[in-house]
């Protein structure tokens, strides 16, 4: 499969990378590991005219803050965080997440960044259009849904495994753009829309991530479930942060998140506030399992029906609530 | 920065040596590496990062040609599987490839070669879960898979004991 032909521009900083793409009418990407856009661009579904690469910007190590916070580089690759001891130390979740993400290879190559502005993906969107001569789907500007046929509407999923780790922790993305730096929750980042999954701007790149800084007792895990790790996106992944009172066994307040299941990482409030000073049982935590599978109405996707993927939901929230709890176990 | 359009001479350095090649901007690592310099190790397959049988290192580090822009690649050391064995001697992983029978087809096997000794410089004995992880990305449509995962113990060392 050929790549379109472009223009290229190697950027030296992120600011000039937004001048660069603010100037580019949306006829410009941006690419930073490339994981994400080169397949797009093979398929065919986006045909930029200039494409910026990120290479040359070197990526900042993560850095502790004096307040505990760290802030992580956008451009860090997956592997770099999964394997960053700051990370593992601060938020083991993370870690987790970036681990589960695609092949070595891939981990190798993608960023953080990248991984959080990545588009929404569909089964029948997402492969070659050049041998059909049917009518484009929502998400190519048509007007049908080929997935569901007798759809209303776009039924992509955003399926980016770090986005509900990062979520979970509390994290606040720092956005540079023509009008200055910005700093969002990660949160405010998502639409919920298929059709435009983020609230970038013209011109807007992510720029770094900051995770506040960790409380005395917090019990966290992430688990993530597909077919087939390494080749396949995500069915579900679901991450949770507890934090813990002085005895180790009552949450104080709970955050679950779950990624894949809608057009936006989707929080559990619900099951949040069950677990709200409660002590963490094997009941208290089926419970708020039960609970978010209940409060969150899957999209179906990749060929996964709706109550598959409610169960499949339900199943890894249990999951990553009771490894999260495993460290503080009595004996 | 100045913008690049059309063709123009990138310069690579593959297998310790340098290369120059007239390439445009649209054209991947792995088409520069197989149609321009001759070295067709790396095999293209799914051509969007999904088989791993495009693999080659990058300053130690297993990554997919198909997804890289090959003027992106010009500060880099892209080793290939061309350059693993040093003269008509295979390295130590090839030979644990073949004493193991873990070749069929071919097709997936410089990516399984190459991944295998990225994990090997990093893990001097990995666990099976260590390998299982490390070639997750890696499609065999001759499914194999046993026999590699036993080339990569026997590469390892790991292999004794289990007779």
């Amino acid at each position: 499969m050929l790549l379109p032909k472009f223009s290229y521009v190697k950027a030296a900083s992120l600011g000039e990378a937004s001048r660069l793409l603010a100037a580019g009418d949306r006829k410009t990407c941006l690419a930073a590991g490339g994981t994400e856009l080169l397949p797009r661009m093979k398929y065919g579904l986006v045909r930029p005219e200039k494409v910026i690469s990120l290479k040359g910007v070197a990526a900042a190590a993560p850095e502790r803050a004096a307040d505990g916070s760290i802030r992580l580089d956008a451009l860090m690759t997956l592997s770099a965080a999964a394997a960053s001891s700051l990370i593992q130390a601060h938020a083991p979740v993370l870690a987790a997440a970036a681990a589960a993400v695609g092949s070595s290879e891939i981990r190798n190559m993608a960023t953080l960044g990248g991984n959080l502005c990545q588009e929404s993906r569909c089964l029948y969107y997402n492969q070659p259009h050049d041998f059909q001569f049917t009518m484009p789907c929502f998400k190519r500007g048509g007007d049908c849904c080929y997935f569901i046929p007798e759809g209303k509407k776009c039924r992509a999923v955003y399926m980016a495994d770090t986005a509900p780790a990062f979520i979970c922790l509390g994290a606040e993305v720092h956005i540079v753009g023509p009008r200055g730096v910005r700093r969002i929750p990660l949160e405010g980042l998502y639409r919920n829309d298929p059709l435009q999954p983020l609230t970038l701007s013209a011109g807007e790149i992510l720029s770094g991530i900051l995770i506040p800084a960790r409380p005395a007792h917090r019990a966290e895990a992430f688990a993530k479930f597909s077919w087939r790790p390494g080749f396949e996106f995500s069915a579900v992944s679901v991450a949770a942060v507890l934090n813990l009172a002085e005895d180790r066994q009552t949450c104080r307040h709970a955050r679950i998140a779950a990624g894949s299941l809608a057009a936006a990482p989707l929080r559990s409030p619900k099951a949040e506030a069950a677990l709200k000073d409660k002590r963490l049982s094997t009941e208290a935590i089926a419970a708020a399992a039960d609970q978010a599978a209940r409060e969150i109405r899957p999209v179906p996707h990749h060929g996964y029906t709706r109550a598959y993927l409610r169960e499949c939901h339900r199943v890894q929230v249990r999951r990553v609530l009771s490894t999260a709890m495993r460290p503080f176990a009595k004996t | 920065m100045d913008e690049y359009i059309g063709k123009k001479l990138i310069q690579l350095k593959i297998n310790g040596e340098r290369f120059s090649a007239a390439a445009e901007p649209h054209e991947t690592l792995l088409e520069v590496l197989r149609n321009r310099l001759g070295l067709t190790g790396a095999k293209a397959g799914c051509d969007v990062g999904e088989c791993g049988a495009c693999t080659v290192l990058m300053d130690g580090k297993p990554v997919l040609a198909c997804l890289l822009l090959a003027v992106d690649c010009q500060q880099a050391e892209i080793t290939t599987i061309e350059g693993l064995s040093q003269g008509r001697e295979l390295a130590s992983v090839q030979e644990a490839f073949l004493a193991e029978g873990a070749v069929q087809c071919g097709f997936c096997t410089p990516g399984m070669v190459l991944a295998t000794s990225a994990l090997l410089t990093q893990s001097i004995r990995p666990s099976e879960e260590d390998i299982k992880r490390a070639l997750a990305g890696h499609l065999c449509r001759c499914t194999g898979y046993n026999k590699i995962f036993a080339a990569v113990q026997r590469a390892a060392g790991t292999d004794r004991g289990k007779a």
